[in-house]
């Protein structure tokens, strides 16, 4: 059972390799290419399945490297939440892969493109899975040099640039992780996040002292939200995204974004939210690091909204106003979590608490993020190829010369809006409703605060959607537009994405199963702790 | 022991920030190998310098009867990972640099695109 636990990470590993292996022949290499990510998506479904959904399933497994045991070796844990993360990834990377296949040729495929697509996800998978802070950072860097190179691929001078920022940038957040990293060990005496989050729910009996933990955990935050984009470390997005391979661009938006998500919730609600600390700053109050976490977030979270929005609106560019849009999308992630950080925690089922309900609201809000930005990042590449150009001053009338194109377009911006029963609808339904329980149960002036930005960000979604389909699909067409012609493999990989979010969207009800079940793991820290058994004498 | 490292940590972490922020692209090399180091001295610094015993060490508690006479090498093994990673972070860094002086012709950030 366990051992499904370790499969993603080794299939993606492998398909790297053998990929690298193939370098020479770029035909076998594609294929082999498209095999891996299909046998990654089939490992990742079939890992979840066991441990996770299957009807006679453990709902979590854990896997101790090399049978040391838990607060020494490494662990490796899969349960709900990051099950529900990793189906994501194995879903993006399925699409991602085919769709590069067919738009980068053999004459700028130079390569390395398949092996650091692999090696992207062997990052991702790696975050994802481990049970283990310094390990977190190290899956983070495999994660990052991967996305420097991606960002760098096409050599141009604007690429190199945006690449180089990048890397600076992110190597300065690497350093202010492993001084929070540091921080924490000094001050738990452990790097395992169970074995931490038991020591500090009970720091009396093991001689620690929590307080410092608030602020190493406000230096995790920012290193998180630089990698999720948040404002105010968003500037880096607009650039990297721009100079990537569009296909590496859709696995950025929709994947590697949600990582920082991922490590916030999974740090924050799973491990340090059982530390009683008081925090006393200047309008913040609580007894958990959660409560420093809850109007800071929900600041991030506004702030992007207002940014990614007006960014999108004003941009001439697909990809441009894509890339903006998705720095807006974070901050809608964002929001229903701090809501969450700021709800009280319930005893008793985790599903029917406001903390709960807003965690799950987060997901499937990333889910639907993932897909639909996945979606319209390989539109913008299909477009591209098409017409060679993405300026919106340059597009028009595609909607009558490529219509099963611009229908699958239309239906990932539709999702964008929040059309029912597009899976947008659900994901706006869902962070509005946990921040309107906010209102009712909670901390009222941060749920009225998420509320308008939650409704403000809508109406900028709208304006920058309608921007794009009426400048780019609709109208007169163009010089370029005439002259260009799609991709019949490109066009079904984009028709097969569109056809997920419509039927998210009708069958959502396993699916908001499946992100209750993990906002459930989230903040179950007790299970998670019984689950890795940080004692020293845990078997594997 | 722990005055001289936390002024060792804080000098390497302003040397580092301020050639991060010069125009010059080696420096800012410079500065992100400079800002990794503090950091590593500041991960040996955390472990603690105490001489080490059983229930400092406790991976090797299990391993031998004596404990050397050294910090926890929990922290060296986490500097050791660290260093790595840095060390190619860094080179990735000096590659790109030289790429963007042959695509913009000049080492100066603020005459970049």
């Amino acid at each position: 059972m366990s051992t499904a636990v370790v499969a993603p990470l080794l299939v993606a590993l492998v398909t790297a390799v053998l990929t690298l292996a193939l370098g020479r022949y770029p035909r076998l290499q594609r294929r082999a290419s498209v095999a891996g990510a299909l046998a990654y998506a089939v490992t990742v479904g079939g890992a979840v399945w066991a441990t996770v959904l299957g009807p006679s399933a453990p709902g979590a497994a854990a896997y101790q490297v090399g049978d040391w045991p838990a607060p020494f070796g490494i662990t490796l844990v899969l349960d709900g939440l990051s099950a529900f993360m990793l189906t994501i990834a194995g879903a993006l990377a399925l699409a991602a892969a085919l769709f590069s296949v067919r738009y980068v040729t053999p004459e700028n495929q130079r390569v390395y493109y398949h092996p650091l697509f692999h090696l992207l996800f062997v990052g991702v998978t790696g975050a994802f899975l481990t049970g283990d802070l310094f390990n977190l950072f190290v899956w983070f860097e495999v994660m990052l040099v991967v996305s420097y190179v991606f960002v760098a691929f096409y050599g141009t001078d604007r690429a190199t640039a945006a690449s180089f920022r990048y890397l600076v940038l992110n190597v300065f957040g690497s350093a202010l992780m492993l001084v929070a990293v540091g921080g924490l060990y000094a001050t738990t005496g452990t790097l395992n996040m169970a074995d931490m989050a038991r020591r500090l729910a009970d720091p009396a009996a093991f001689g620690v002292d929590p307080a410092p933990v608030v602020g190493l955990s406000a230096l995790l935050l920012a290193v998180f939200a630089l990698k999720a984009g948040l404002v105010p470390f968003q500037f880096w997005v607009p650039d990297a995204y721009a100079a990537a391979p569009p296909p590496v661009t859709a696995v950025f938006a929709g994947v590697t974004k949600k990582v920082g998500i991922y490590a916030v919730v999974r740090l924050y609600f799973t491990v340090f939210a059982a530390a009683p600390v008081a925090v006393d700053l200047p309008g913040v109050g609580g007894t958990t690091p959660l409560a420093f976490l809850a109007p800071v977030l929900a600041a991030m979270g506004v702030a992007s909204i207002a940014v990614g929005g007006f960014g999108a609106v004003g941009h001439g560019r697909l990809e441009g106003t894509f890339a903006y849009s998705s720095v807006g999308q974070v901050g809608f992630i964002a929001l229903p979590v701090a809501v969450a950080a700021a709800a009280d925690p319930v005893a008793g089922d985790p599903t029917e608490s406001l903390r709960g309900v807003a965690i799950a609201a987060a997901l499937v809000f990333a889910l639907h993020h993932a897909l639909v930005k996945g979606l319209l990042f390989l539109a913008t590449a299909a477009v591209e190829d098409a017409t060679g150009t993405d300026e919106l001053s340059d597009l028009g009338g595609l909607a009558g010369h490529a219509p099963v194109l611009a229908g699958a377009t239309f239906v990932g911006l539709l999702s964008l809006v929040g059309l029912p029963p597009l899976t947008g609808f659900f994901g706006k339904l869902l962070t509005v409703d946990a921040a309107v329980r906010g209102l009712a149960v909670g901390p009222e002036r941060l749920s009225a605060a998420a509320l308008a930005a939650l409704l403000g960000g809508a109406v900028l979604t709208i304006l920058y959607a309608t921007r794009v389909w009426v400048g780019g699909f609709w109208g007169v067409r163009t010089p370029a537009v005439e002259r260009g012609g799609t991709d019949l493999g490109q066009v079904a990989v984009l028709v097969a994405l569109a056809l997920a979010v419509v039927a998210v969207g009708v069958g959502f009800d396993p699916v908001y199963r499946f992100a209750e079940a993990a906002a459930a793991a989230a903040v179950d820290t007790e299970a998670y702790v019984d689950l890795v058994d940080p004692t020293g004498g845990g078997s594997a | 022991m722990s005055v001289p490292l936390a002024a060792a940590v804080g000098g390497l972490f302003a040397a580092g920030t301020f050639l991060l922020l010069r125009r010059d692209l080696v420096r800012v090399v410079w500065g992100v190998a400079v800002v990794s180091q503090g950091t590593f001295v500041y991960l040996l610094a955390m472990g603690g310098v105490d001489e080490g015993t059983h229930d400092l060490v406790p991976v090797l508690a299990g391993h031998g009867e004596s404990v050397p006479e050294v910090a926890d090498p929990v922290v060296q093994a986490l500097v050791l990972t660290a260093i790595v990673i840095s060390f190619g972070t860094t080179a990735l860094a000096l590659v790109l640099s030289y790429r963007a002086y042959e695509e913009n012709e000049s080492m100066d950030v603020t005459e970049w695109v």
